[in-house]
């Protein structure tokens, strides 16, 4: 068990001809914290992952694993167990024997390994695949011998690639909810990158959204750090509160009519008039800024908390059964409301929605967040 | 259960068939010249593929055994064709071996390790492969004459000389292996590293298991390289004990006299250890090795 320290790391593949990858990440990650990676594709999580684990180098800034400087310390001294995005089962060799190949390398006592072995393949349910080779297993089996590998090494730190990316729907869930109790059980530090805001959400005690590196100069790529929940409610800037949320948040442009400490009115450019919940002290009337409510913090009309209202066009009407989604357009943009299953909703007829001064997030030119004073949820 | 097919495809598929057979015949049927003129009385080049009075003399001499001519003289074999045999298949066996270290380790790096002037040396290495060894003898006597000076074990008139020289061919071996390396997902080694596996470990007990079909196909052809080379060969071995086959054979046929009936057996007799090693170096050449490693 360990805890992992990163400290202004910048990761740049080809120093001073392409630009940076990663740029003054900052992480404490504390012993037995399961982290979550979230971002676009191509943000740099992988390769954060694989600088933790020693499989690529650092280009500045310092990695700390359990106190020590880890920079210049080979992968298999770090203690990390690492599950990649391809599996990378040993193809030559049975599952077996991939799950004792790491063991049998360090020269551990053949007893202790036999034992691990059986422990971890009773564990991921592997015991009547043991004998065959990996192109003879389903990706599900073959996502377990990945994690079982890992696994018998008792690492302090165990580093997963988006590891249940090409399961179906069932087997995912299945297998997060093994990986969420394993963790219980064994509650070494995990770091876990994912593209699903469920795996994220559910999984993580702390999430780290990073976003892709632009040239227009930004300080750093890690967004926000901090509980899902935080996260959810307290985003600090546009990119996070566009990214953590499924469907994704919807943002209206404005001004700010009437800063305030508690609440604040905004002009929003298709002229009518809105109350939020946020903190705009530090903002002054007149300045431009984008008001954000998500699609599942909108609530009817008739509702007592709608302190305000927006209309829209209906564009599509999504009707899930438990829930129903309206795609509307909003002064030319798109605005996506959850509603009450089976609402009618014709397209391209008029729609009015409620929206709680409570629920709404506000963000300054920059994209830096105001305080909210208040957390909405809709029961 | 077959798939239904058009006219037109059996057509084809017949035509195909027409087209094989005959280019199969093309190919065979030097081999059985060959056969037929090392069964056939005397040293005739030209006459029946099927001898009409066939005679094992010509076996018998590349044998090594003496045979009695129509006068009643006995003939000893002019030639130790079996030592020869063993001289060739000693080279080549040694030199394939070697070529597949040598040229396996070297994929290595250029497949997996960064360094400066990477694809200059691979280019270079391909260029210089170019060049025809026929045009390099010269350069080839003079720097083994020297090699002898310093260390004549291997240096002219020697085996391990001839294989040395044999290990500078292979370029076109290492562009081949590096090829079939770099299909093999990185991840794997990076996997086997973080389990504590050493560089070597992971090419060693990794990389190399996955890699024997090709593996196998390099050795097969540097075995038939070698085996069947003859400029290099000639210019380097001078002791007709020392000889390999296919050089020694020529012996057969100089202008006094071309001896084809013996100098028939002699090739015929080569052919047979690339043949062997084909078969055996047959069950190595299978595909789907990786299959199931890494998800597609
Ligand atoms: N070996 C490499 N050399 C140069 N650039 C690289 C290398 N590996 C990755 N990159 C670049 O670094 C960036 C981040 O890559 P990375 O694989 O970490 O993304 P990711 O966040 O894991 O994306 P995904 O979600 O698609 O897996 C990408 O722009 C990629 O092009
Ligand atoms: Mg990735």
């Amino acid at each position: 068990m360990a805890d992992v320290k990163i400290d202004h790391l910048v990761k740049n593949y080809n120093p001073g001809v392409a630009r940076d990858v990663l740029r003054d990440i900052n992480l404490d990650i504390k012993e037995g914290e399961f982290v979550v990676f979230v971002g676009p594709s191509g943000c740099g999580k992988s390769t954060l992952l694989r600088a933790i684990a020693g499989l690529d180098d650092i280009t500045s800034g310092d990695l700390y694993i359990g106190g020590k400087r880890m920079n210049d310390v080979p992968p298999v001294n770090r203690g990390v167990g690492m599950v990649f995005q391809s599996y990378a089962l040993y193809p030559h060799m049975t599952v077996r024997e991939n799950l004792a190949f790491g063991l049998k390398i360090k020269k551990i006592d053949k007893a202790i390994a036999k034992e691990r072995v059986a422990q971890a393949s009773a564990m991921l349910g592997l015991d009547s695949f043991l004998e065959r080779k990996p192109k003879a297993l389903s990706g599900g089996q073959r996502q377990r011998v990945a994690i079982g590998r890992a696994l018998v090494q008792h690492p302090d730190v165990f580093l997963l690639d988006e590891p249940l990316s090409n399961l179906d729907a069932a087997l995912r869930v299945k297998t997060r909810i093994e990986l969420a109790r394993m963790h219980q059980e064994r509650g070494s530090t995990t770091i876990y990158v994912t593209h699903d805001q469920v795996e994220a959400m559910t999984l993580a005690n702390k999430i780290v959204v990073l976003s892709p590196l632009t040239d227009d100069g930004a300080a750093s790529n890690l967004e926000q750090f901090g509980p899902p929940l935080d996260l959810y409610h307290a985003p600090a800037n546009r990119f996070v509160a566009g990214f953590i949320g499924s469907p994704k948040m919807n943002f209206l442009d404005g001004m700010i009519e009437e800063a305030g400490e508690q609440r604040t009115r905004i002009k929003l450019d298709t002229g009518i008039s809105l109350t939020a919940s946020v903190d705009s002290s530090r903002g002054r009337a007149g300045d431009k800024v984008e008001v954000g409510i998500r699609p599942e913090h909108t609530v009817m009309l008739d509702d007592p908390r709608a302190d305000n209202r927006v209309t829209g066009t209906v564009q599509v009407a999504e009707h899930l059964g438990a829930e129903t989604f309206v795609y509307l357009e909003v002064g030319g943009k798109d605005f996506t409301v959850k509603v009450r299953p089976e609402t009618p909703a014709a397209p391209q007829s008029q729609f009015d929605i409620g929206v709680p001064a409570d629920a709404c997030y506000l963000f300054d030119a920059k994209g830096q967040a105001f305080p909210r004073t208040a957390r909405f949820s809709r029961t | 259960m077959a798939m239904v097919e058009s006219q037109s495809v059996i057509y084809r598929k017949l035509a195909a068939h027409v087209f094989l057979w005959f280019f199969l015949a093309l190919i065979i049927f030097p081999l059985l010249m060959v056969i037929a003129i090392s069964f056939r009385t005397g040293n005739f080049a030209v006459g029946d593929i099927i001898p009409s009075n066939p005679t094992l003399d010509h076996w018998r001499l590349a044998l090594g055994m003496s045979i009695i001519d129509e006068s009643g003289r006995t003939i000893p074999p002019p030639f130790p064709v079996l030592l020869w045999l063993w001289n060739s298949v000693k080279v080549a066996v040694i030199s394939a071996i070697l070529i597949v270290a040598l040229s396996t380790t070297c994929a290595y790096a250029f497949a997996r390790l960064r360094f400066s002037g990477r694809s200059l040396l691979l280019k270079a290495m391909l260029i210089f492969q170019m060049f025809p060894a026929v045009l390099a003898l010269v350069a080839y006597y003079a720097l083994f004459s020297r090699i002898t000076e310093y260390f004549p074990p291997l240096g002219l008139n020697t085996h391990p000389g001839l294989i040395f020289a044999y290990l500078g061919g292979i370029a076109l071996h290492v562009w081949t292996i590096k090829g079939y390396f770099e299909t093999i997902d990185k991840s794997l080694e990076e996997s086997a590293m973080l389990d504590g596996a050493s560089p070597w470990q992971a090419f060693r007990l990794i990389l190399l298991p996955l890699s024997v079909p090709i593996l196998a196909v390099v050795f097969i052809l540097a075995f038939i390289t070698a085996i069947t080379e003859y400029p290099v060969a000639s210019i380097l071995l001078q002791d007709e004990a020392k000889l390999t086959l296919a050089v020694g054979s020529q012996y057969y046929l100089n202008p006094q006299e071309y001896k084809w009936g013996d100098f028939a057996a002699a090739a015929v007799m080569s052919g047979l250890p690339i043949t062997l090693v084909f078969l055996l170096a047959q069950r190595w050449l299978v595909g789907g090795l990786t299959a199931g490693g890494v998800k597609g």
